[in-house]
Formats: C-alpha cells, sequence, structure tokens
C-alpha cells in the first residue's frame, strides 16, 4: 500500500473506509432486493415485491384510503392516538408508583410482590380480559398498552429513588428537611436520568403494544393495516406499514431523547 | 538506559492547545530509583507515559536501551494509580497475564507467577479474585503483575494515591523491600514529597505545567531511610520550598 | 409494628389482593362474567390433568417453550457474535450498522404478517420472530458492551505484551458478559412475548392459544389460566436466566 503523506490523510482514509462500507452494504442490500424481485423474479411478487414497488406504494398510500379503508396518516394517527392514551395513563400511575415504592419501605413490603407477579406477563395476554371489561373499542386497547408501558415506568423510576446517595440525604437532614422535600428535592432528582430512561422503554413498549392489539382486532390503525394487507395479498403494503411502524418509533423515542437532553442539561 | 531527548507533548482540543511537557530531556541510568515529582496536575502522569510508550511525543524522542519507544510493551512495565487489574481473573492468573499472553508454557509462568506472588506478599491469595481483596492487596497484584511479565524498566504512576495512609508507608517499604531483592531500573511518580525523599535515589523536581525540569536533585541516604532523620527532613525541606505552588 | 420476615409479605399482600377480588366479584355485576379467584387457581390446576382443547397445560408450555427455546438460543448466539464484532471492529460496524438500524426499531410484533407470508402458519414464522426478538437487543448490549470496555485495560494488554486478538479474547470479551446478560434478559423476555402474540394471532396449541381460543367462547376463566400459565413460565425463565449471570458474573463489582 502506498504511503500516504501525513497523518491528517490517514485518518481521513479511515473514516473515508467506513463510510464506503455502509454505503457498500446499503447499496448491496437495495441491489440484492432488486435483483431477486424485479430483475430475476426468483420469488413471486407476492412474497416480496420488488424496493420500486413498496416504494411506489408508500408513495400512494399517503392519500389512498384503499384497499383497507383509510390512508397511511389516518392508520398513523389512530396507532398514536390509542398508544399515547395508555402510555399517558402509565406516566401518571406508573412513575408515581415507582417513586412511592422506593421511598417507603412499607409500601415496598407490600407492593413488590404483587408486582413481581405481574411483571412477566406480556400486555396482549391481557386483551381479552381488557375486551370483556372494557368492550370491543378504544379502551381495551388502551387498557393493553397501559399494562405494557406502566411496567417500565415503575422500574425505572423504582430503580432510580433507590440510587439515592445516603450521603445527600444526610445533608438535607441537617439543614432539617422534612421527608417530603427530601423526597421532592434530592430523590427525585436524582432519579431522573433513570426515570427518563423509563419514559423511553415504555414508550417503545407501548408501540409495540398497539401494533400487536391492532393485529388482533381492529378497524384502524398500522397494526390493522398490515393484517389486512396479509388477507388480500398485497406484500408491498405490508411492507410500507412495517416501516412506517419501525419510522413512527424511532420518531417518537428521538422526541423523547431530546427531551431527556433538554432536562438533563449539565449533568455527566 | 532511558534516555528523554527534548521531549515536549501538546493536547490539542476544540478550545486550542495545551503546552503540557516543554522540551524536558533526562536520562537514567540501569537499576537508578528515580522519582518524578512536581506540583498537583503540572504533567507528571503525562510525562511517565511517554517514557513507557503509553503516548507518543509532539516532538522529541525517548529512547530506551537504545531503542526508540513508540508504543507500550512487555520490556516498559506499568504500575497504574487506578491498577487496572482484570476483575474476571484471579490474582495468578492477573500476574501470569503477560507471559500467558507472549506464549510462555504453562509449567513457566505457574512457577515465575507464584514467585512474585510471594514476593509482593500474597501467597496463599493466588486462586481469589480481586474483588475481594483491599486496596493494598490490589496494588500489589499490581506490582507482581508488572514484575512477572520480565521488563526492563518498570515505571509507576503514583500507585500509591489511592491508598489510605499507613497502607501508603507499607507499601513504600513493600516497594523498597522488592526492588532490592529484584532490581529494576524504576520511574516512579509521586506528588507526596516524603514518598520521594524515601524513595528514590534521585528526584527529578518538575515545574508546574507546561512542565520543565527544574532541578535534580541525587539522593545519596543510606536505605532504608528513617523518615524523621535530620538529613531526611532537610531535603524534604529543600525540595518542597523549591517547589512550584499548585495552581 | 415488630418486623415480619420478608416473604410474609408477600403472602399477605397476595393473599389480600384474592380476598379482595373476590369480595369484589362477589359484590358486583361483573360475577356474570368474570370468575373469582378460587375458581381460576382450580381451574389452572386442573388444566395440568384435564386438557384445554387438544391438550394440557404441560403440553401447551412445551409447545410454546419448543418454539421460544432454540429460536433464542439461537438468536442470542448470533446477536452475541456480531453485536461484539459490531462494537470492537470498525469496519465491520460500518458494514452491518445500516441493515441493524433499519431492522432495529420495527418491533417483532409487526413481522408477524410478513413472517407468516413468507414461512407460513407452521413453526418455521414462529421461529423467525423469536430469532428477531431476541437478535435485536443482544446485538444492541453487546455492540455496548465492547465498546465500553475501559481503554486503559486495552492499554493494559498491550503494556503487558499481548497482540491485538489476544486483547479481544482475554479482554473484551470477559469485559462485555455483563453487558451481554443484560441484552439477554431483554431478549428474553421480548421472545416470551412475542411467541405469546405470535400463537395468539395463528397457531392451534401453546400458551397464547389458551388465551386466544377463549375469546371463542367468551371463557374469562380460561383466559386467566392462560395468563397465570404465561406469568409463571415468563417468571421462571427470568430466574434461570438470573442464577445463570450471578454464576457467570461473580467477579463483577456490583455497585452498592
Amino acid at each position: 500500500m502506498p504511503p500516504l503523506g501525513g497523518i491528517y490523510k490517514y485518518f481521513m482514509n479511515r473514516r473515508f473506509l467506513n463510510l464506503t462500507l455502509s454505503l457498500l452494504s446499503i447499496v448491496l442490500f437495495i441491489g440484492i432486493w432488486h435483483l431477486c424481485t424485479a430483475v430475476l423474479q426468483i420469488v413471486p411478487s407476492n412474497t416480496l415485491p420488488s424496493p420500486e414497488r413498496v416504494f411506489q406504494s408508500f408513495i400512494k398510500k399517503f392519500t389512498n384510503p384503499n384497499p383497507d379503508g383509510a390512508t397511511l396518516i389516518q392508520h398513523t394517527v389512530a396507532s398514536l392516538n390509542v398508544a399515547l392514551t395508555g402510555y399517558a395513563w402509565a406516566l401518571l400511575i406508573g412513575l408515581p408508583l415507582g417513586i412511592i415504592m422506593a421511598w417507603i419501605p412499607l409500601v415496598d413490603r407490600f407492593v413488590r410482590p404483587l408486582f413481581d407477579l405481574l411483571k412477566p406477563i406480556p400486555g396482549v395476554a391481557w386483551i381479552p380480559l381488557m375486551i370483556v371489561i372494557f368492550g370491543l373499542g378504544i379502551a381495551s386497547k388502551a387498557a393493553v398498552v397501559f399494562f405494557s408501558a406502566v411496567v417500565p415506568c415503575v422500574l425505572n423510576s423504582y430503580t432510580g429513588i433507590k440510587q439515592t446517595k445516603d450521603v445527600h440525604l444526610w445533608v438535607a437532614r441537617t439543614f432539617g428537611a422534612s421527608n417530603i422535600q427530601k423526597l421532592f428535592t434530592i430523590a427525585i432528582p436524582t432519579a431522573l436520568p433513570h426515570i427518563l430512561t423509563g419514559t423511553r422503554v415504555a414508550l417503545g413498549a407501548a408501540w409495540v403494544a398497539i401494533v400487536a392489539a391492532e393485529l388482533l382486532g381492529a378497524t384502524r390503525g398500522l397494526g390493522f393495516m398490515i393484517q389486512q394487507s396479509r388477507g388480500i395479498f398485497r406484500t408491498d403494503i405490508i411492507i410500507v406499514g412495517m416501516f412506517a411502524i419501525g419510522i413512527c418509533g424511532g420518531i417518537l423515542t428521538t422526541i423523547l431523547t431530546w427531551i431527556s437532553n433538554l432536562l438533563l442539561k449539565g449533568r455527566r | 538506559m532511558i534516555e528523554a531527548k527534548n521531549i515536549s507533548k501538546v493536547f490539542s482540543t476544540k478550545r486550542g492547545t495545551t503546552h503540557v511537557i516543554d522540551n524536558v530531556s533526562f536520562t537514567v541510568k540501569r537499576n537508578e530509583f528515580v522519582v518524578l515529582f512536581g506540583p498537583g496536575q503540572c504533567g507528571k502522569t503525562t510525562l511517565i507515559n511517554l517514557l513507557s510508550g503509553l503516548d507518543t511525543p509532539t516532538s522529541g524522542t525517548v529512547m530506551v536501551n537504545d531503542k526508540q519507544v513508540l508504543r507500550p510493551g512487555p520490556e516498559r512495565g506499568v504500575v497504574f494509580q487506578a491498577m487496572a487489574l482484570f476483575p474476571w481473573l484471579t490474582v495468578r492468573e492477573n500476574v501470569a497475564y503477560g507471559l500467558k499472553a507472549r506464549g510462555f508454557a504453562k509449567s513457566y509462568w505457574m512457577e515465575r507467577s507464584s514467585y512474585y506472588i510471594d514476593l509482593v506478599g500474597l501467597s496463599g491469595f493466588e486462586d481469589a479474585f480481586i474483588n475481594k481483596l483491599s486496596g493494598g492487596m490490589k496494588q500489589r497484584v499490581g506490582i507482581a503483575r508488572a514484575y512477572c511479565n520480565e521488563p526492563e524498566v518498570l515505571f509507576m504512576d503514583e500507585p500509591f494515591s489511592a491508598l489510605d495512609a499507613q497502607t501508603r508507608y507499607l507499601m513504600q517499604e513493600e516497594v523498597m523491600r522488592i526492588w532490592s531483592k529484584e532490581k529494576r531500573t524504576v520511574v516512579f511518580v509521586t506528588n507526596n514529597i516524603e514518598e520521594a525523599v524515601y524513595l528514590a535515589d534521585r528526584i527529578i523536581l518538575l515545574t508546574n505545567t507546561p512542565a520543565k525540569i527544574k532541578q535534580e536533585y541525587p539522593i545519596t541516604l543510606s536505605r532504608p531511610r528513617d523518615y524523621t532523620s535530620f538529613e531526611f527532613l532537610a531535603l524534604r525541606d529543600e525540595i518542597s520550598k523549591n517547589m512550584d505552588s499548585t495552581l | 409494628m415488630k418486623r415480619l420476615p420478608s416473604w410474609a409479605y408477600g403472602v399477605i399482600s397476595i393473599f389480600s389482593f384474592l380476598v379482595f377480588w373476590a369480595v369484589g366479584i362477589y359484590f358486583s355485576e361483573i360475577k356474570i362474567v368474570m370468575p373469582g379467584p378460587w375458581q381460576v387457581i382450580i381451574g389452572f390446576l386442573r388444566s395440568f390433568i384435564r386438557p384445554i382443547g387438544r391438550h394440557t397445560m404441560t403440553v401447551h408450555i412445551l409447545y410454546s417453550l419448543m418454539r421460544v427455546v432454540p429460536a433464542y438460543i439461537v438468536g442470542s448466539l448470533v446477536g452475541v457474535t456480531l453485536g461484539i464484532l459490531m462494537g470492537w471492529y470498525a469496519p465491520v460496524n460500518a458494514f452491518f450498522r445500516p441493515i441493524y438500524e433499519l431492522i432495529r426499531p420495527i418491533p417483532p410484533i409487526a413481522w408477524i404478517p410478513i413472517s407468516i407470508v413468507w414461512f407460513g402458519i407452521g413453526e418455521g414464522s414462529k421461529w423467525f420472530l423469536i430469532f428477531l426478538a431476541a437478535f435485536v437487543p443482544v446485538t444492541l448490549n453487546s455492540i455496548s458492551g465492547a465498546k465500553s470496555v475501559d481503554p486503559l485495560l486495552i492499554k493494559c494488554g498491550e503494556m503487558l505484551g499481548a497482540s491485538k486478538n489476544y486483547i479481544f479474547r482475554s479482554i473484551v470479551l470477559p469485559f462485555s458478559v455483563p453487558y451481554i446478560f443484560s441484552g439477554l434478559q431483554v431478549g428474553l423476555a421480548g421472545a416470551w412475548a412475542t411467541v405469546v402474540a405470535a400463537e395468539m394471532i395463528r397457531s392451534s396449541e401453546g400458551v397464547g392459544w389458551i388465551i386466544i381460543s377463549s375469546m371463542d367462547t367468551n371463557d374469562v376463566t380460561q383466559s386467566l389460566i392462560g395468563i397465570m400459565g404465561i406469568g409463571i413460565v415468563g417468571f421462571l425463565l427470568a430466574i434461570i436466566m438470573r442464577k445463570t449471570e450471578d454464576y457467570l458474573c461473580a467477579w463483577t463489582i456490583r455497585e452498592g
């Protein structure tokens, strides 16, 4: 290999190499996909449509309510609606619950065993029960989202409060702080990074839960969209839906990360 | 044995450039115990990293045994302040790591590691994990590990700063005992003047950042040294007075 | 108030919960559709002898485990290998990152329809889903582990004379083990949830099937029995994982 002139050039070359590798893998991926579908046609287009087809459908679905009754935007909004409702309840109940459990030992000793029992149950398993209680509408789905999202909220806020340093609490005591003051001025700020991580995990869980609930029975929403599309052999819309689910989830996470960074400004 | 020729180190960050080491030159003779001493944060760690190869100078050269130092290596053993032991290995596996990594036979490194574990006073702890050891014991493992790898030179970067005062005195005596049994060339960094006078054949006093050599002090007191003797205290005062105050 | 042993609180609270449940059922209108705790527990125990559908609870659980365990192991192995390599070797990371970041945000559940298109309604589609459910978090945590290795330890390895490959084997890998286990736990929880969801959507046996079939007959007791089964097995799996981690990571210095 010819000697590279200077340290600067070499560094640029390393980064350049990695960048090319990334671009290469993207090109290869789309290329092989295209090759297998549009050119060689080794898989039927019902099983795997070509990338162009998927892209076309993606654009079209923004405005075309066919064939499942709503546009991509409408589906996304429907999913978001229910997901964020359940999520909001999970934050409202889960975060304070975790904080109280971690702060008051008596509550901890009683509630922990119950929580540990309910923890391993995936949100989707609650669907039939929720339908019995809330009927077939949005409420039952929101309840499923709630159950999925509340667990990370409780866990993370619990862990966060438990990390409060004894030293800090002792300092507060020397200043004459009451229990409530200690909770709000020391414990909760210490726990804030964990709490925010919990909200992020919970949002991911909520988003997964709504997709799952819609796969099982709905009339709108992205989960419904991809389930329907399978029935009518529109695999291209399935893929569009999957991307939409992924992109939406990613955007939600990014927003939350941005809020987290804002709230945690200045911390290590 | 060790030759530092006009070495300088400049760090460039987004906020600008910092000159840490400025045109330092000195030599270390074979089996000499040299202490680098200076005010806090003056660049002692940077300097010893340049000598051991953990870092490279911006200009100037470091020669050990007439070979230029460009990277870390087994000829230049290092004992770190942060100990840097491998927590998933036992004491013996830590001590023997270098020999194992370099491909020596099991019988060889078993025997060598036993010798050095015994030398540092940790016989009986060969199969313990290091999270069970105290600070002083951990640092002994660090010293054994560096020695066991059969280096030509030993660099010790404030190895006792993280220990409590009593253990620190103990370790200073231990280092002297080990070094008198297994003579090596040692370059030792400290910010504690008594530690420096107790251990050194020669103290190199550094200025504040950017570090230059302020003065060199050969110490000719016989060992083991007495912290309270007249000569000891006189040296301590002289060097302390000459030292720049910490920024 | 004198302190009771810690398990006593658990017993009291679970017992009170069950009593509250039973009383609530008795005094409200829900008792028309919702069973009391006693019915559910008896039903659960009975399900080990009397089949639900065509199989007893044991067989259902085994079906679900048969779907989860092999695919989880394969997914985790691939995830650990790829993740560690990606975390340590920048070119590997550069090559695989785009595809990984494409797959990552799509939850395994969203793959269900296309997985059925590709693999049919048999076991293959479920294995594919479980593989994804394990692979994604395990890879992520493995990358994190390999990247988080203390640079001082690497320098130490170099100083002691180890080659780059030896450093990788003897320092990077062991250091990453706790991170890998984090990923394995998340992956296990995700895999279990995914198999339940997959069974609810398309299967004829398994713990997920128990729940979905209860909807056909409006048998709430059965759905609760299913929930119990899912919860208990999930709980046991998590404990097995935790014990394994404790054993293999005995050397980690746990933060107080």
